[in-house]
């Protein structure tokens, strides 16, 4: 007979909070892309027009520059980077070809509605060297993709425009249910952009490419609501251990 | 931007299906939704030369021969005297006028099919008939004018640049302040139109207007970019100016509004004026095959890739002359982009690309921080970086969201702090949050950036029967950060819940530590192995209440113990969210062990009753309390 003196307590297990979901993914795709040669550059948040827009090939009065689109700071001396690609733009100012940076995070569009936040999270690349073709960022995007979503899964290019890419496309994969959806824009780095940062473009060319960490987040997971993300409740948080 | 497939169709001189026309739209990147017959099309911002039938139709025309089935009147037209000055050429480089006088408008009962066709089926709504006809046009051409009741004009028309506050009444009735730099078409010194975007009430036209003064120009786009979201007027005219129109068409177009007036009222008179200030040049790019080839890695022949160009308009002699309406294409990498398309982007194929440098991404020191909270129990949270709360070197936000949102936060205090409370008041009782982020600050017109660790706790320390009846406090968090970062002076500040609306007792602790605070060998120190991403599938978080119920399982038969705890531990059952032991007890005296078991009970469709909770406690516990030697002093 067991005396009570003899019985263990029970044991307690440490119970572990949880990352972000969102800063999950963006390492994911960081960590993925960095085993394809990728190196990461960080950079701030807070940006000049010249880095931001100017450098990019975005001119004085594109509509993204507007008052509506971007948010300004402090008497329009800068502005909340409206994406990660200033980060590349002072990387490749300060490195020679060939290059191969990746930027990540927050970025910042006057934007607020159901579908859309003012903040939200982006992964970047940019590689620049000889010889770099389209047909060569068909490939590089094959891989990313494959990589995210499966070999099976089925892609499709399409033209689309951005001013810092020449030819530009976005990439929509097929969905279970049978729709496409845009997950990526990439696109030739436009010459433009390449002379800027004091790289000769006729004897060099570079690919770029930039997904919205949200997106994959929410394709992966199954999040339907992207606003769920930033509420910061432990109920949902705590599900992505 | 709406087109109707038939309409489509009469441009083409094939007639494909509206599934193979869809197709081809997709692979030259006209993003589009299939409503019945009528094509919802989304152009990017760079193709205003196809927000048109003729434009598409150019488009298409490398899949399906364009043709142009319109009627343009080709008789002479008489001149007009127009006193009209041009104050600002360089903006408005080309600029027409046509009078149109028709006999009495009364009698027109019915639209040609065409016309009615474009309002009934696109919904567009009709407004008089020579609006309609401008609108019909701007549609099938691509160029918008404008029309003016012609009896309202006594006076010279001048075309300016207005930069000081002036008011203006737009013919949608809306009055409208104009500040800064617009570019504005007057009559004795009063706004008719806001140039590219809307015209003005007390010069439109009406459906009794007999006698319509038609405005056709070219403005550049940075004349109109903007003004239509500044001043809330939205219109057909601002969405293709801001994307540019061909400066080459104006006469094609007024010739074709007069034969569409022509098709459905007599004319009694037409008069033109045309005014052009600069010689319109022909922009070219040198022919260079290889370069195009260079870009996309294909091979095409030099011969084949003049062709497709042709089919796009472009005119091949020494170099390759772009047509008046292609304001996106300026260089040999726009050109590939041409080929690109008529190819198709997926039918140019994948060319292995392996990059020169390898890296490998190291595991860095933040993410060593982040995952020894997460070790802790600690959750990461993301807030967005806007505050109401102003402090000497915040930044000011120009633009913000709302008035709650017009600083960058200097401190991660206040984010967490809502953290907190949002969970509280979603019944959490063992609240431990972290973020890391950049905090910004200006300081004599210099930008900091600084990269900071805020932590906050509150509530029970854990949920097990070690750690329940302690509370997170000041002496866990510093022993916690203690043991890591030494090194590190940092403050645990209670916040008091005096200023909070919250009626919790537990008492709210919070630090903030800067990244760069931390030595290298407080990261070393963090011995910690590199987490793999697991994609769980996200099940949605309910808003429903939770209901707690407690429960002291006493336990005569020790040797059931083993089996207790194990079936407590996997406890499951309808409504049941959570399970834990929360109490251990010897009692020695009556030879007896004690364990408290508190379950959580919550239902995705809506508070659950008392009713439904017992039933699944009933459920939940049967197993354990059949058990001999095992009891529940009060349940039933």
């Amino acid at each position: 007979m067991s005396s009570i003196d003899n019985i263990e307590p029970p044991s307690v297990k440490e119970v572990s909070g949880s990352l972000h979901p969102i800063n999950q993914v963006k390492d994911y795709l960081l960590d993925m892309l960095a085993d394809l040669g990728f190196e990461h550059v960080d950079g701030p948040e807070v940006e000049s027009e010249e880095f931001n827009f100017d450098m990019l090939n975005i001119k004085k009065l594109h509509p993204a520059r507007q008052m509506h689109d971007t948010f300004y700071t402090e008497n329009k001396s800068s502005v909340l980077r409206t994406h990660t690609s200033p980060v590349q733009i002072r990387s490749m100012l300060k490195s020679k070809p060939p290059l191969a940076f990746t930027s990540a995070g927050k970025v910042f569009r006057k934007d607020d509605d159901a579908t859309h936040l003012p903040m939200f999270h982006q992964v970047e690349g940019i590689y620049v060297d000889e010889n770099v073709t389209f047909a060569n960022l068909k490939d590089l995007i094959h891989q990313i993709l494959y990589h995210v979503f499966g070999r099976d899964v089925e892609i499709r290019f399409r033209p689309s425009y951005f001013p810092f890419t020449e030819p530009s496309a976005e990439v929509d994969i097929l969905s279970e249910n049978g729709k496409w959806l845009e997950i990526l824009g990439c696109g030739i780095v436009n010459p433009i952009v390449i002379n800027n940062c004091n790289i000769d473009s006729e004897k060099y060319s570079g690919l770029a490419f930039g997904l919205g960490v949200e997106r994959i987040a929410m394709l992966k997971y199954g999040v339907n609501d992207i606003r769920d993300f930033y509420k910061s409740n432990l109920d949902f948080l705590t599900q992505f251990k | 931007m709406k087109f109707i497939y038939q309409d489509l169709l009469n441009f083409l001189s094939e007639k494909p299906s509206i599934k193979t026309l869809s197709e081809k739209l997709f692979q030259l990147g006209h993003e589009h939704k299939i409503d019945g017959e009528i094509f919802d099309m989304e152009f990017t911002p760079n193709r205003g030369d196809c927000l048109s039938l003729n434009g598409l139709a150019r488009d298409l025309n490398i899949f399906f021969e364009k043709v142009e089935p319109f009627k343009i009147f080709k008789g002479d037209i008489e001149p007009l005297n127009l006193n009209f000055k041009n104050l600002s050429t360089v903006t408005c480089p080309k600029i027409s006028f046509l009078e149109i006088e028709v006999e009495a408008i009364g009698i027109l009962n019915a639209y040609k099919p065409y016309l009615e066709n474009y309002f009934s089926i696109s919904g567009n709504n009709k407004t008089n008939f020579f609006t309609d006809v401008s609108n019909y046009i701007s549609y099938e051409l691509g160029q918008p004018t404008h029309c003016y009741d012609a009896n309202t004009i006594k006076n010279d028309i001048t075309f300016k640049n207005t930069t000081c506050n002036k008011p203006f009444k737009s013919l949608l009735g809306s009055d409208i302040n104009l500040v800064d730099d617009n570019y504005v078409f007057c009559v004795d010194d009063k706004i008719i139109s806001l140039a590219g975007v809307m015209g003005g009430i007390s010069t439109a036209c009406s459906k009794h207007t007999s006698k319509v003064l038609i405005e056709c120009a070219f403005f550049i786009p940075e004349a109109v970019i903007g003004k239509s979201v500044k001043y809330n007027l939205n219109s057909d005219a601002a969405y293709k100016f801001e994307r540019g129109v061909d400066i080459r068409a104006q006469e094609k177009v007024l010739r074709r509004f007069i034969e569409v007036v022509r098709d459905h009222v007599s004319i009694k008179n037409i008069r033109i004026q045309s005014f052009e200030y600069t010689e319109i040049k022909k922009d070219s790019i040198p022919i260079n095959v290889k370069k195009i080839n260079n870009i996309l890695g294909i091979d095409l022949k030099e011969k084949e890739y003049l062709s497709y160009l042709t089919k796009l308009g472009f005119n091949i002699q020494k170099e390759i002359i772009i047509p008046s309406y292609r304001h996106d294409i300026s260089s040999q990498n726009d050109l590939a982009e041409e080929i690109a398309r008529i190819i198709g982007y997926n039918n140019i194929e994948s060319k292995s690309l392996e990059l020169k440098k390898k890296v490998g991404r190291s595991f860095d020191n933040i993410n060593r921080l982040k995952l020894h909270f997460v070790k802790k129990g600690f959750s990461e949270v993301i807030n967005f970086p806007f505050t109401k709360n102003k402090e000497k070197n915040s930044i000011t936000i120009d633009n913000p969201l709302d008035s709650n949102k017009s600083y960058l936060r200097t401190t991660l205090k206040n984010s967490l702090l809502d953290n907190l409370l949002y969970n509280e008041r979603r019944q959490k009782d063992s609240i431990k949050l972290f973020e890391i982020a950049d905090v910004y600050t200006i300081n004599d017109n210099k930008i900091n950036q600084e990269k900071k660790l805020g932590i906050i706790i509150s509530g029970r320390r854990g949920h097990n029967y070690l750690d329940f009846s302690m509370k997170l406090d000041d002496l866990y968090m510093a022993k916690l950060l203690n043991k890591n970062f030494d090194n590190v002076a940092f403050v645990v500040e209670e916040i008091s819940r005096a200023d909070l609306k919250s009626k919790k007792k537990d008492k709210i602790f919070y630090t903030e530590i800067l990244i760069n605070n931390l030595s290298d060998q407080t990261f070393n120190d963090l011995k910690l192995d590199f987490k793999s991403i697991n994609f769980i599938r996200y099940k949605s978080v309910c808003e429903f209440p939770s209901s707690a119920r407690d429960f002291s399982f006493s336990i005569k038969d020790i040797n059931k113990f083993d089996t207790v705890i194990d079936k407590l531990s996997n406890l499951n059952g309808k409504y049941l969210k959570d399970a834990f032991i929360f109490d251990f007890y010897k009692n020695k005296k009556l030879d007896e062990i004690k364990v408290g078991v508190r379950l959580i009970f919550q239902s995705d469709h809506g508070t659950l009753s008392d009713t439904e909770i017992q039933k699944s406690v009933n459920e939940i516990l049967r197993l354990i309390i059949d058990m001999e030697g095992v009891s529940v002093p009060g349940l039933i």
